[in-house]
């Protein structure tokens, strides 16, 4: 057991935090996704830059054009890069799962086509998970896709979308056999975007632009050769894919940033010397410092081989948890002005964290089950 | 970074845990608890394998005596662990020869103090050691529950001789890592004992732990636990630096009013039995809560420590916001 980073990781925090200085202008806070053109061809130049150095794919194995990096080197680029508001755009799933997930069931003309764009960093991706009536039950989705010869045939809707404004891909999960146990009848289609029959419909939300569509399939006609693994077995892959998704983003380092920036606004207005306003800063503290070694101790298992485990919805609910905190503490200590839109006390910065990638009582479910092996049948 | 305990840790682990079993189980800690005694024999044969030691043991240090400690603490033996262990040696360079305990000097109650031989006290931010003699130490009523309470007499504070310059912080920060692995530990041991009992306990016909109503907040403790397994240890590892330390001291104090009230409350009437074993881990937990300040200090010291640290650095905190 060993809580120091090794020399190398030391130097490798360092050429990013240069190669980010170098790439991107002073004080940059995220995309502004209001113009998906130039979102797009930003992220994709980002993404390539980090491409060329051997960093966008470097923890993939060799035989795919990786470095087999440990790790650790993924969960130091994420500290990097997710606080400032991740550069890489929605690009960051492609190399955490989509690639993996493709790795491991892809057909070797899936892995040379695809593989061979993620890992320039020239393509955007978005996931088709959720449904109207599949939410946290996914698998009770009811998106349909038919065999016809060579082609499925896809009918249903996909909701709460994210980045299918810059998608160039769909990771689409369908139902291939209603018939079949919820979870058995699944399988994935690798989908271009630009098929026709795909309706794209924005939804207007209020936390974060461009973050949900509905996408509506109707006749759309999906060769067979763009199915992931086999027909009826695409569950398996999803939650594997699912559990590498959960730790891919330190989203503890995104509170310590509203952290650092809320005990400024403290100390500017005077509420720092509120002893109420001092433990819980402290405490908002300490729950982002616990949620980064549950987080840790995720990449750890990762790092000795270990397969995904109940740790990674542990890591999951610990830093929603301390996120939530650090966000009412900021809406609490800018008083009024958190009202302001942009501002660092906007409560709706850290409102979706428990909903997105899983819902928290779907994590808490996992935990029961996995982790304290509580009976889940009566 | 590594977080998988290496092979030396591991055995030192078995080795432990081989000796804590050998030594009884709850019926045996239920049993000194009731009688108010220290379990001498356990301390002697830990300290004689050399497991009080590992903090200043070449090969060893703080990490390895911090994962001894946890273990202890989540067996609920009857040992002063963590002053012996882990603080003593840290802060003043030397194995302990018996049990140590930790005084905040005002003449309050304090854990294990009549067993100890030595008492380190933080009397103001001086850091005292009192090498105990007859009358110095009053055990009091604890109702026999959680740990052996004593005062220390005024006469003994002022004999006992100050450190030296700077061991007032050093103290202070060894004892909060101390606080975070020995709640830790009762954490641990009181979440294990309720998720046994939930998945045996039937009503209505079927496990209690079956109900989602049981199992997600039994799931919220598991991470409150678990984090504070690893900030205890992390901040042991560090050498308990301030800012560490008193984040890993809020985080038991802050997290652990809520895992006592929930799993006494999951248990019903068994759990306020003295014959059910459950308040070995949970009633401990109410002292480590008080002591240095509770969470209020440990959580304004982070914050002050936090803001400093800004100021500091201001211009380029600045840019990295």
């Amino acid at each position: 057991m060993d809580f120091s980073w090794t020399e190398d990781d030391v130097a490798y925090r360092n050429d990013i935090k240069t190669f980010l200085r170098e790439r991107l202008p002073e004080n940059w806070n995220g995309y502004d996704k209001s113009n998906l053109t130039k979102y797009k061809a930003d992220s994709i130049a980002f993404s390539k830059a980090m491409a060329e150095r051997g960093w966008l794919t470097q923890n993939w194995p060799q035989e795919y054009g990786g470095q087999e990096a440990s790790p650790w080197r993924a969960a130091i680029l994420s500290e990097e890069l997710w606080p400032i508001g991740e550069p890489r755009g929605p690009q960051y799933m492609n190399v955490n799962w989509i690639g993996p997930a493709i790795m491991v069931a892809g057909t070797e003309e899936q892995k040379l086509y695809h593989l061979s764009r993620i890992s320039a960093g020239d393509v955007c991706w978005c996931q088709g998970f959720s449904e109207p009536d599949a939410g946290s039950d996914l698998p009770a989705m009811r998106t349909r896709a038919v065999r016809d010869g060579d082609d499925y045939i896809v009918n249903g809707t996909k909701i709460w979308t994210s980045h299918v404004g810059t998608a160039d891909f769909c990771f689409l999960l369908v139902k291939t056999d209603i018939n079949a146990p919820k979870r058995s009848g699944i399988s994935i289609l690798l989908t271009p975007m630009d098929t026709p029959g795909i309706e794209v419909r924005h939804i207007d939300g209020f936390v974060g632009e461009q973050a949900f569509h509905q996408l509506v399939f109707e006749d759309v006609r999906i060769p067979a050769a763009y199915r992931l693994g086999e027909e009826n077995r695409g569950w398996d892959i999803v939650r594997r894919a699912l559990a590498f998704e959960r730790v891919g983003a330190a989203h503890y380092e995104t509170g310590q940033r509203i952290l650092r920036a809320t005990i400024a606004e403290a100390k500017r207005n005077g509420s720092f010397d509120d002893p109420e306003v001092q433990t819980k800063i402290g405490e908002v503290f300490a729950a982002l410092e616990a949620a980064r070694l549950l987080t840790y101790k995720v990449v750890d298992l990762r790092a000795h081989g270990s397969p995904p485990t109940a740790d990674s919805n542990l890591s999951r609910v610990a830093q929603t948890t301390a996120l939530r905190m650090a966000g009412e503490l900021a809406h609490l200590v800018f008083g009024e002005e958190g009202l302001v839109a942009g501002s660092g006390g906007d409560i709706r910065r850290v409102l979706s964290f428990g909903v997105a990638a899983g819902t928290t009582e779907m994590q808490l479910d996992q935990i029961a089950s996995n982790f304290l092996a509580l009976p889940t049948k009566v | 970074m590594d977080l998988t305990p290496n092979d030396i840790q591991r055995q030192a682990l078995d080795a432990v845990d081989r000796i804590l079993q050998r030594n009884g189980d709850t019926s045996h800690n239920k049993k000194l608890v009731e009688q108010v005694q220290y379990d001498e024999g356990l301390h002697a044969e830990l300290a004689g394998a050399g497991f009080f030691d590992l903090a200043l043991t070449e090969g060893a240090g703080p990490l390895d005596a911090a994962l001894v400690v946890e273990r202890i603490a989540e067996s609920a033996a009857v040992l002063a662990a963590s002053g012996t262990a882990l603080v003593f040696p840290m802060v003043t360079g030397e194995t302990a020869a018996g049990p140590v305990a930790l005084s905040n000097g005002q003449g309050s109650p304090f854990r294990m103090g009549q067993f100890a031989s030595t008492v380190l006290i933080l009397d103001g931010d001086v850091a005292k050691r009192l090498d105990v003699r007859p009358g110095d130490v009053e055990p009091v009523n604890n109702d026999r529950t959680g740990w052996p309470l004593a005062r220390l007499s005024a006469a003994a504070l002022q004999r006992a001789p100050a450190l030296g310059p700077g061991k007032g912080d050093e103290l202070r920060n060894w004892w909060r890592t101390a606080i975070a692995l020995e709640a830790a530990g009762a954490m641990k041991g009181a979440l294990r004992q309720t998720v046994g009992y939930v998945k045996d306990r039937v009503q209505f016909g079927r496990p209690i732990g079956s109900f989602q109503a049981i199992q997600h907040r039994l799931a919220h403790l598991t991470v409150s636990a678990e984090g504070a397994y690893w900030l205890g240890l992390e901040a042991a590892y560090r050498g308990a630096p301030a800012e560490a330390a008193a984040a890993a001291a809020a985080y038991v104090t802050s997290n652990a009013p809520l895992l006592l009230r929930e799993t006494q409350q999951m248990h019903g009437a068994i759990g306020f039995t003295r014959e059910y074993p459950l308040h070995l881990w949970t009633m401990r937990l109410p002292a480590l809560q008080r002591e240095l300040g509770g969470l209020t200090r440990h959580a304004r010291d982070v914050a002050k420590g936090l803001a400093a640290g800004l100021e500091a650095g201001s211009a380029r905190v600045a840019a990295q916001l």
